[in-house]
């Protein structure tokens, strides 16, 4: 009767934990129909114009360093569309269900607070690799073009590709940390900050190194750790000179990430659970 | 409540502002393009005011792609400045000297670029050709730093190299091609460039060696084009020494110097050289006919050539 009575439990536990991840995916399956009837994925168009001009253009002005350019370029514009799309589809997340007060008919559902913010940020990141993917063959397809034939760096750009996917996951997480507390101005500014601190914790830490007194020294250093550093991410330069991120570095720099991102969606949970929308 | 015809009205109101306003936009433009003021052509030349290091922080992970921005700017730089003096000095430009073109900012434009992407070869082949010419120290930095990034980069030594066998330093010259002809993936000739340049210093054997891999491995068409006036200068040597053995036989001849090239167009082009048909002067090799001294006894480049001079 015990044994009964335990995995009855189990079951309905396990069934409790499927229907939780059901309820996530559903959340992101629709933050993404959203974002597509948005018209999101238009930046794509923008960004194609943008590599067949450079194609097109930059033989002429660059010396003959058409391959390095497109690469840069392509890489560049990834990042930069990207950021554009985590810094203003990410902070308008919760706001937008808030403004509109669908937030209160999802709510109403047996959905926890936590759970609707993961679907949300799952479903921008699903939107933001849709977008990379895309863009990535679109880079691949360009330098196909330039060479008039098969080149190797349209597949070895790919694991920097995924690098800077990573450092969009970052940015998307902080971004909707930030929306859960502030308004969407305020918080693509701040995102936005957290972006170019992201790519000077470099300096942050010679800075901390040059300072004399040792509680500014721990203050800066600790700010250095604690920071996101998106260095890590960046490949960049490299990966127009034909080169790949070591194995290694690209898994602690995808381990980083994650970690990153569940510490900035549980400081988002958290605040979350806390705001009162009566 | 609106009625259609007010809706009329109003677009009717609308679409006219628009054209009065698009036709005054185009007015306006025009006149102040007309009476644009020159701008100081100082301006062009301020100083960057960003270094190479404060460049680089401030990319923000898009390092690679401002150092193409700099690199285009660098190679816009020169072509203006090369475009403005074919359009106003009156003697061609000797691209063995280009101190002429005062490309005081090319030197930090290429060090940015080198600093913003140090695997980045081109700068480093375009500044130990092009600053070799004008401002040597700079050339060498920017190539000591290049080999400082990519010690394994036998191609920055190859440019290294050239810059010290430029300025008649053989000895170091051949030290550096055979320092870069010892890397692994390095190409033979390097290491027997080393030696031919430590044997034979400035012949023109080891200069056309030299001209012809530089070219070979050049990119860009600015630096392709530069290195194509070098190696012609270097035919252009060995034609003017065939034309002077052919002058000297007839002054030995006849005991005076030609008055005229028509005298020795004959055996000039037994000899193989390519003779202009009506006045019977040899063709240097980018096809401008050479000159004869006012003596006659001696052959030049006629200053409109594009072979240079130095």
């Amino acid at each position: 009767m015990e044994q009964t009575a335990a995995a009855f439990a189990r079951t309905e536990s396990a069934l409790d934990r499927s229907s939780v991840w059901k309820r996530v995916f559903s959340i992101a399956r629709n933050t993404f129909r959203e974002a597509v009837r948005d018209r999101v994925l238009y930046n794509l168009v923008l960004f194609a114009l943008v590599l067949i001009a450079s194609a097109i253009f930059l033989g002429e002005l660059s010396g003959g360093q058409e391959t390095k350019i497109i690469i840069d370029l392509g890489l560049s514009s990834i990042l930069l569309f990207g950021l554009f799309i985590a810094i203003f589809v990410g902070v308008g997340l919760v706001y937008k269900e808030i403004e509109r007060r669908t937030l209160y008919a999802i709510l109403s559902k047996p959905i926890g607070r936590g759970e609707f913010l993961l679907g949300k940020y799952l479903g921008l990141c699903l939107t933001l690799l849709v977008n990379v993917i895309v863009m990535g063959i679109g880079v691949s397809l360009a330098l196909v073009y330039v060479t008039r034939g098969w080149n190797p760096l349209a597949l070895s750009i790919w694991p920097t590709i995924l690098l800077l996917y990573l450092e969009l996951a970052i940015l998307t997480a902080a971004a909707l940390l930030f929306s859960t507390f502030s308004s969407p101005a305020l918080s693509a500014l701040l995102t936005f900050f957290v972006f170019v601190i992201g790519h000077f914790s470099a300096d942050l830490k010679t800075f901390a190194n040059s300072l004399g007194g040792n509680a500014a020294r721990s203050v800066f250093t600790g700010l250095y750790y604690l920071l996101p550093n998106l260095s890590h991410f960046a490949f960049i330069t490299p990966a127009a000179h034909g080169e790949v991120p070591a194995a290694s570095s690209a898994l602690v720099a995808a381990l980083y990430a994650a970690v990153y991102v569940t510490v900035l969606l549980s400081a988002a949970t958290i605040i979350f659970k806390r705001r009162n929308f009566k | 409540m609106t009625t259609p015809s007010k809706y009329g009205f109003s677009n009717l109101l609308l679409g006219t502002i628009i054209l009065l306003g698009m036709m005054s936009v185009v007015g306006l433009a025009r006149w102040m393009e007309q009476n644009r003021v020159t701008q100081d052509s100082q301006f062009g030349e301020a100083d960057l005011y960003l270094n190479a290091a404060a460049a680089r922080r401030l990319s923000l992970g898009f390092n690679g792609l401002v150092a193409d921005w700099y690199w285009m700017r660098s190679l816009q730089y020169m072509g203006r400045k090369v475009v403005h003096h074919r359009d106003t000095a009156t003697v061609p430009l000797d691209i063995g000297d280009l101190r002429v073109l005062n490309l005081r900012l090319l030197p930090s434009l290429l060090r940015i670029t080198a600093t913003l992407d140090p695997q980045f070869m081109a700068p480093y082949q375009f500044g130990a050709t092009v600053l070799t010419t004008f401002d040597t120290d700079a050339a060498l930095q920017l190539l000591h730093y290049g080999i400082e990034q990519n010690p394994n980069q036998w191609r920055l030594y190859q440019h290294l190299g050239y810059i010290y066998w430029q300025t008649k330093d053989y000895q170091k010259a051949s030290e550096i091609y055979a320092k870069g002809g010892a890397l692994p993936n390095a190409p033979r000739w390097m290491a027997e460039m080393g030696a031919r340049v430590a044997a034979e210093g400035g012949s023109r054997r080891a200069a056309r060696e030299i001209y012809q891999h530089l070219y070979d491995e050049a990119k860009d068409n600015e630096t392709k084009s530069l290195l194509a006036r070098r190696l012609m200068q270097v035919d252009s040597y060995e034609e003017r020494d065939v034309i002077t053995k052919v002058l000297d036989a007839f002054a030995k001849r006849a005991g005076r110097c030609v008055t005229s090239w028509k005298e020795v167009s004959v055996p000039l082009q037994t000899l193989g050289l390519r003779i202009d048909l009506t006045s019977g002067a040899p063709l240097d090799p980018a096809g401008t006919a050479y000159v004869l001294t006012e003596d006659g006894c001696k052959v030049d480049l006629d200053y409109r050539s594009q072979v240079p001079f130095r």
